[in-house]
């Protein structure tokens, strides 16, 4: 028996159109995304980021940066993610209370942040004169601009790690502890390695909110100069084009972590 | 030796325990859901504190409801716990979830995993694994850990039936053969006969009657513990009830009018082999029960029937049928 082929029916031919649509939507949010990066290297020929790069001090910038966001980094690892985990098991009292507290400095425009840290820290205040008794000074030094950097970036590593941890099964904890483990083993074995890729995750993107912090930065650490302070004031002194150079290398530099984290995420969570 | 007199309070009962496990012994705790079942096992386990009473596994107070400091935690306790979830580490291979109890040896899991036929699946990750071969690998798991009693939660109660059993007698045969007693929570009475030595029921946190498998379908001593055991049929009279199980009667003979019942077949559905039919009583004792024919009986007869001592309680008897 041979059936005649059917009409393809209107539905499914609104479904492909549909398709379609969304498909060439999808096409254009990703080329606008990608958007400035493709004009930042239509604009740069090699040779100006050469002689850019070559002028005496011109990689300084780039290693105060790297530093301290490195230093910020590790603050935010140590102070953050027994935080997250924390959160993630609702073992805090008053959970909402403590992540509007996560929220706040994600919500607050970093300007601000700079300002109302001068108004916590600086060194007319009780905690800047406490301060003064280690030798740190919270304005213009490069304890200032860790500090930035923590306050721009910290949400952003605390939420991301909270929603890792809060995806790793409290039964399969349960599980090691029941076998024997202690909780620090527990944590260690299990939880850690499972929350690994969504950990990494929150780091790549603290890492470049981190390397970019620039609000907060050029209220309280205009001094020593980062890279995203070294832009700007190119940028004010001698024009785009001499800036340019150094945008790139920001990205170079920042961005490389947060790609190579994601392609680690994602074959390590196709694993389990 | 398990000696457990304690209680936990829930939100809606209180779970009263009074139990003792000899060494190597197999106890199931029947009961329907909601009745308490996974509390009692937590509580052993050290999951949830108990509010009242003490455990001993082995002359050690595992649990206190005077002293809640100084339980034992969870883990050390020497109770293993297999659940309906086999909570395999996902990040770890077959082999390093079976040995990652602190102390299992490469040597000892390999052997278990072997006799459990495991062999092939060492390298492979928990997410390719069927229900039955996670649940296998859990035990094995378990059985790396110091285990003293092993208790188990309805673990295979999302397989099907028959793969269910078939990894129930694996389990009884690899608890007979280390001598480990076990507690079995079930709400099937076929699982907790095929398992245990003795079966105790447990219904609103309060146990109802311990004993024998076959015992306990003979005599039950209430007429919540005569449902959960299988009988279907209740006949009232005045303020009395008598429970009658399908298996416990049988057609008289034709010519055979010493039959205790006689009743009207008023439905039939088949089961198994046989025909299970529903009959309505006619005589003193008024209701419904079920008896199993081999041949499909002429829906409105009357039939008489041999009753094999039908336990009598007081009251209503039990809503449902």
């Amino acid at each position: 028996m041979t059936v005649a082929p059917a009409p393809p029916a209107p539905r499914l031919a609104g479904v492909r159109a549909t398709t379609s649509l969304s498909l060439l939507g999808a096409l254009i949010v990703w080329a606008a995304l990608l958007g400035p990066l493709i004009a930042l290297l239509v604009h740069l020929s090699p040779g100006s980021v050469v002689s850019s790069l070559r002028q005496p001090g011109a990689l300084q910038p780039l290693v105060v940066s790297v530093l301290a966001s490195l230093v910020a980094l590790g603050a935010i690892l140590l102070l953050g993610t027994p935080l997250a985990y924390l959160l993630a098991r609702g073992r805090l009292p008053f959970t909402r209370l403590w992540e509007i507290g996560v929220i706040l400095p994600l919500l607050t425009p970093p300007l601000v942040i700079g300002l109302l840290l001068i108004f916590m820290v600086g060194p007319a205040t009780p905690i800047g004169a406490a301060l003064s008794h280690l030798n740190l000074t919270a304005s213009d030094t490069f304890f200032a601009l860790v500090l930035a950097e923590v306050y721009e970036a910290v949400p952003y590593y605390v939420l991301g790690a909270e929603a890792a941890f809060a995806a790793v099964e409290p039964d399969l904890e349960q599980a090691a502890a029941l076998l024997g483990d202690g909780r620090w083993r527990t944590w260690r074995q299990v939880t850690l390695p499972l929350a690994a890729p969504g950990l990494a995750m929150a780091l790549a993107v603290t890492w470049a909110r981190a390397m970019g912090a620039f609000g907060a930065v050029l209220i309280i650490a205009y001094h020593p100069f980062g890279l995203p302070m070294q832009i700007w004031t190119t940028l004010q002194e001698s024009g785009l084009s001499s800036a340019l150079p150094f945008a790139l290398v920001l990205l170079v530099v920042a961005l490389p972590v947060p790609v190579g984290a994601y392609i680690w995420s994602s074959r390590a969570r196709r694993r389990f | 030796m398990l000696a457990a007199d304690f209680e936990v309070g829930r939100r809606d009962f209180t779970v009263r325990m009074e139990i003792r496990v000899e060494p190597g012994e197999r106890l199931a705790v029947l009961g329907p859901s909601g009745a308490g079942k996974t509390t009692f096992l937590e509580a052993v386990a050290g999951l949830v504190p108990i509010t009242a009473g003490e455990i001993w596994l082995d002359r050690r107070r595992l649990s206190s409801g005077r002293h809640p400091g100084s339980d034992i935690p969870v883990g050390r306790r020497g109770v293993g716990l297999l659940r309906q979830n086999p909570g395999l580490f996902p990040h770890l291979t077959v082999l390093d979830n079976i040995r990652y109890p602190p102390g299992a040896t490469a040597e000892t899991a390999f052997a278990t995993a072997s006799r459990m036929g495991l062999g092939t699946l060492l390298q492979a990750r928990p997410k390719g694994l069927s229900g039955g071969e996670a649940q296998r690998v859990a035990l094995c798991r378990t059985l790396q850990s110091e285990v003293r009693l092993l208790c188990l939660d309805e673990p295979f109660s999302s397989l099907d039936r028959p793969l269910g059993l078939e990894l129930l007698e694996l389990v009884r045969q690899e608890l007979q053969d280390s001598g480990t007693a076990a507690l079995l929570v079930t709400h099937q009475l076929q699982e907790a006969q095929a398992f245990a030595d003795r079966v105790a029921v447990l219904d609103r946190g309060s146990l109802l009657q311990i004993g024998d498998p076959r015992e306990l379908v003979l005599r039950p001593k209430t007429a919540v513990v005569a449902q959960l055991v299988g009988y279907r049929g209740w006949l009232r009279r005045r303020d009395q009830v008598m429970a009658i199980h399908p298996d416990r009667v049988r057609p008289a003979g034709s010519a055979d009018e010493s039959g205790a019942l006689s009743g009207r077949v008023v439905g039939m559905k088949p089961e198994g082999a046989r025909i299970d039919v529903e009959l309505e009583s006619v005589g003193d004792w008024l209701g419904r029960f079920h008896c199993f024919f081999d041949e499909p009986p002429q829906l409105g007869s009357r039939r008489r029937f041999q009753v094999d001592a039908a336990p009598i309680f007081p009251g209503p008897g039990p809503a449902l049928d």
